[in-house]
């Protein structure tokens, strides 16, 4: 089936760790998806084949980049954490969200759980993820650009201008193999 | 003097532009003769709050950046080029993404044409409307991708009610055993009625520098009448591989590929440049005017055929 052909390829892209399963053991496609011969065959042979490894870079790379541009000191304050929060984090959140705020915000709320819970972090962490955070989420309210809050007819203002090069003043793209 | 905003200029020649980002206000103020036509992703144009919305307003617009879109395109073609409809996904199309594309292309006084990309963005079992995969991912060529593709192409053009183009991407891993191979696919998408070509001649180069089909056995398949716009970009090395990154000038290799080939294509639209704006203040606004001048070069070489060239 399609549908299943495409998921398959998107969590493979996603995870180095299924990646290395399915190579090991092409079978384990079969269990996971619904799968004709042909597609399983393409599937495998996408798997072994070298270029594998570098979309699963890509991958990780644009996700990483709304987290990068938005909670930078955050992720710097993290250190090497960074890379087993944020596997984890796409583990349990596969899917990406196209806006970036609410995907930052996420990211924010999932980490300050995971601090919560008592997890053993650099002590910086705490409070640049509780400044970051705070902006992320006022970033988030102000992107509602066209909200019906001052009136019946009014258009809230934007505060969203060209010119501003940070990454934050327009929705962005992460552009490696994208277009 | 340059035409009222909105109409379109009719040139015996491929139009220059760029792809809209932030940054292009800049080159346009440094080089405005170069710059006659630019497309806009309406993808960034936009905050898109899926399905998590808390109002039932799903789309919310950058105004300010649309107010400078609407100033800049005075005089100048304007054309959209999408990311976010992920045609080949396996699941119905996102007809309030499509309509909000088609209030915006209305709000800029419409679109000349519009592209989208020939390959996977969105995941097909995702639980909201724009679940990413992560990158565009690889589409499987065969009649049931077509049946999709061209079904979501005839709907997107009635709603938009313009030419549509789709543009060929880079990939890392080829989907073996097809039952046929892009330029094909992308061939019979055009000899059917649904779309032109946008060729990215960069991801070409990309994906022949990974190991894929070498751009000039590409070229040769490919039907020179199919091919609309083309897409010139730069990238860079990582990690044992050549990355579409949009962070250079076009490599050598890509011009002599597009001196050779583009003056063969006589339904060319134009000839865009894309550059990520991160990579800006590298690539300087000289850099940038001497790339299009040299555009200007490759645009000179072609001429268009006017009874082909806006038929269909």
């Amino acid at each position: 089936m399609l549908v299943e052909f495409q998921q398959a390829l998107a969590d493979l892209t996603a995870s180095p760790e299924l990646c290395i399963q399915a190579r090991r053991d092409p079978s384990v496609l079969h269990e996971r998806y619904k799968l004709t011969e042909r597609e399983w065959h393409r599937l495998v042979g996408i798997v072994r084949h070298p270029g594998m490894a570098c979309a699963c870079i890509i991958y990780r790379a644009n996700r990483l980049a709304p987290l990068a541009m938005n909670i930078p000191k955050t992720c710097r304050a993290l250190g090497k954490e960074l890379r087993a929060v944020v596997s984890e984090y796409w583990a349990v959140f596969p899917e990406g969200n196209v806006h970036f705020f609410i995907e930052t915000d996420r990211f924010c709320r999932f980490l300050k759980e995971k601090l919560a819970e008592g997890g053993s972090f650099p002590d910086e962490v705490a409070s640049e993820l509780e400044r970051e955070a705070a902006i992320v989420a006022d970033a988030l309210r102000e992107s509602e650009t066209e909200l019906l809050r001052y009136g019946a007819l009014q258009i809230r203002p934007s505060n969203f201008a060209l010119g501003e090069h940070d990454g934050r003043s327009w929705p962005s793209r992460t552009s490696a193999s994208s277009s | 003097m340059l035409p009222p905003y909105g109409e379109i200029m009719v040139l015996t020649r491929p139009a220059v532009g760029l792809l809209y980002n932030p940054a292009t206000p800049d080159v346009i103020e440094h080089a405005p003769d170069l710059v006659e036509y630019f497309a806009v992703m309406p993808d960034r144009l936009w905050f898109d709050f899926g399905t998590q919305a808390a109002t039932d307003r799903r789309f919310h617009r950058t105004l300010g950046a649309m107010a400078e879109v609407r100033r800049h395109a005075k005089g100048r073609m304007l054309a959209g080029h999408g990311l976010g409809l992920s045609l080949p996904s396996a699941m119905p199309l996102d007809e309030a993404f499509v309509e909000a594309i088609t209030t915006m292309s209305a709000d800029l006084g419409g679109f000349l044409w519009y592209s989208e990309h020939l390959s996977l963005f969105v995941t097909p079992k995702g639980s909201v409307p724009n679940a990413q995969a992560g990158l565009g991912l690889p589409v499987t060529y065969d009649d049931e991708a077509f049946e999709i593709i061209s079904t979501k192409l005839a709907r997107l053009k009635q709603a938009l009610g313009c030419r549509l183009l789709l543009e060929n991407t880079s990939f890392f891993t080829p989907v073996p055993d097809m039952d046929m191979s892009e330029p094909a696919f992308l061939n019979r998408l055009y000899v059917e009625g649904y779309c032109g070509t946008l060729l990215d001649l960069h991801n070409l180069y990309v994906s022949g520098r990974n190991g894929g089909t070498p751009p000039e056995t590409y070229l040769e398949e490919l039907d020179p009448d199919a091919v609309e716009e083309i897409h010139l970009a730069g990238g860079d090395d990582f990690a044992g591989f050549y990355m579409d990154s949009h962070s250079g000038l076009t490599p050598p290799e890509v011009w002599r590929l597009a001196f050779d080939h583009v003056p063969r294509f006589r339904r060319l639209r134009a000839i865009t440049f894309e550059f990520q704006e991160t990579y800006y203040d590298r690539l300087r606004p000289e850099g940038l005017a001497a790339e299009l001048a040299r555009m200007h070069e490759l645009a000179a070489c072609c001429h268009v055929d006017q009874k082909v060239a806006y038929a269909g």
